[in-house]
């Protein structure tokens, strides 16, 4: 499974290098929420470490939503869908595939985000700056295993980036704050029980995960 | 026996499209699909490939398939050229296909100069040689072809043919729809009509009671021609 979810994640991600505009798209419109909630600030006024923080998750959850619905838009017009489910794999390999391309896409624009957030809020780099990374990544996971699904889920609809928006923001709430208390910590916040937050981001990691497993496949072969 | 079909029905809503239908196919075996439009064929071709579920009914094979399918649409990743195309069907059905494996696949098709080449940029004829690229190429147990025919020119046609008739000797089963069985220069095969919900199959294109370029009309396949066997 591993091995053929690797192959489609290099594919999406050779299609999306190949059309840049889509994820420079997602990216814009995350760069766009920043500097719009930049104009709330005074000049020379520094945002809180948590508010950014906020921001910054904010900011990349439209950027998934766009991206989990390009992903599963490739398979979407030439019946490449049906080549898929041919293949001699699970079809499990393709939410995995398309969640591990999107992490990438997601931490690529989210090192966007990084810079401007800076740049416009007024942001600093705390004492644990180092952990950034990884609670992002771990965030993440849990992200891009709910959207994968959900983005499989909405697919030929109308809509569908609406209907992607409204399905997974509910269910992603609980990663978000997480991210957002322990992201502030990166920033220079205070630290409010930074090991409890990670741990509830990595027990949703495991739900997401748990969850897609047996639904996707119901998700993914639904008839035309 | 590579596939045996079992009192297969399907609804389109409230419409029965088919019923009963039973149907086997051997390793080696051409079975020519024919039907009027509307008939079901390609709904059929969905059952037997497990994209769809019958209402009632079985599809029994006596081991996992490798199946290669050839639906109304390419497969094809418009952004990426044909030899990526063809690159990551190989390596997804897990197939050892070196380099110049491709470009001999490539060049049968047709298609070597534009190796390179986004398939976007290609026209209707060379997706569909495209498409059949990959699909000869992942070597299938089961071969599904949807009206492969359409779109290419005599000489495309050929390699269609010549193709088709190597995967069957190779062992592959192969049901192919098309509106003209007996165009179709390929030796022992055998003709299934899908019509009125029902399907007859029949032992060779000689027994097929058909109009020389296409299917039979309405009610002529009641009756099978003398030498001929019918079974519906």
């Amino acid at each position: 499974m591993l091995r053929t979810a690797l192959i489609i994640a290099r594919k999406d991600l050779r299609l999306t290098i190949g059309r840049s505009g889509d994820l420079a798209q997602a990216a814009a419109l995350g760069l766009l929420l920043i500097f719009i909630f930049s104009l709330s600030l005074a000049p020379g006024q520094r945002m809180s470490a948590q508010s950014a923080a906020a921001i910054f998750w904010m900011a990349s959850a439209f950027c998934q939503v766009i991206i989990f619905s390009m992903l599963h838009a490739y398979e979407e017009n030439n019946g490449q869908k049906q080549g898929l489910l041919l293949a001699p794999m699970p079809v499990q390999s393709v939410w995995l595939g398309k969640a591990l391309a999107g992490i990438v896409l997601l931490m690529i624009a989210q090192a966007l985000f990084v810079p401007a957030l800076i740049v416009f809020l007024g942001q600093e780099f705390g004492p644990v700056w180092k952990a950034g990374p990884s609670v992002v990544l771990v965030c993440d996971i849990g992200i891009a295993g709910a959207g994968s699904l959900m983005g499989a889920l909405v697919q030929g609809q109308s809509g569908k980036e609406s209907l992607l928006g409204i399905l997974v923001f509910p269910l992603l709430t609980p990663l978000f704050l997480g991210g957002i208390r322990v992201g502030s910590l990166a920033f220079g916040g205070a630290d409010e029980g930074i090991g409890d937050w990670m741990g509830i981001c990595l027990a949703f990691d495991a739900v997401f995960i748990a969850a897609a497993l047996p639904l996707f496949p119901f998700a993914y072969n639904a008839e035309g | 026996m590579l596939l045996r079909l079992r009192d297969i029905a399907r609804f389109y809503g409230p419409r029965l499209i088919f019923s009963d239908i039973s149907l086997d196919l051997s390793g080696g075996e051409i079975l020519l699909l024919c039907g009027p439009n509307g008939a079901g064929k390609s709904t059929l071709l969905k059952i037997i490939a497990g994209l769809m579920r019958p209402a009632s009914g079985k599809v029994l094979c006596d081991k996992e398939l490798n199946i290669g399918m050839i639906g109304p649409q390419s497969c094809v990743y418009s952004e990426l050229s044909a030899s990526e195309n063809l690159r990551f069907w190989a390596d997804l059905h897990g197939c050892r296909f070196s380099d110049k494996d491709m470009q001999d696949m490539l060049e049968r098709m047709r298609l070597a100069a534009f190796a390179d080449e986004k398939a976007g940029t290609f026209s209707t004829g060379m997706l569909q040689r495209l498409n059949l690229a990959r699909v000869f190429m992942l070597r299938p147990d089961l071969l599904l072809l949807d009206e492969p025919a359409s779109g290419l020119d005599e000489p495309s046609l050929a390699v269609l043919w010549n193709e088709t008739a190597a995967a069957a000797e190779r062992g592959a089963g192969i049901v192919m729809i098309t509106h003209h069985p007996r165009e179709a220069p390929l030796s022992n095969c055998r003709v299934a009509l899908l019509e009125n919900r029902r399907l007859c199959v029949y032992d060779g294109i000689d027994a097929f009671p058909g109009r020389e370029n296409g299917p039979p009309a309405a009610g002529t396949a009641a009756a099978a021609p003398a030498g001929g066997e019918r079974r519906c």
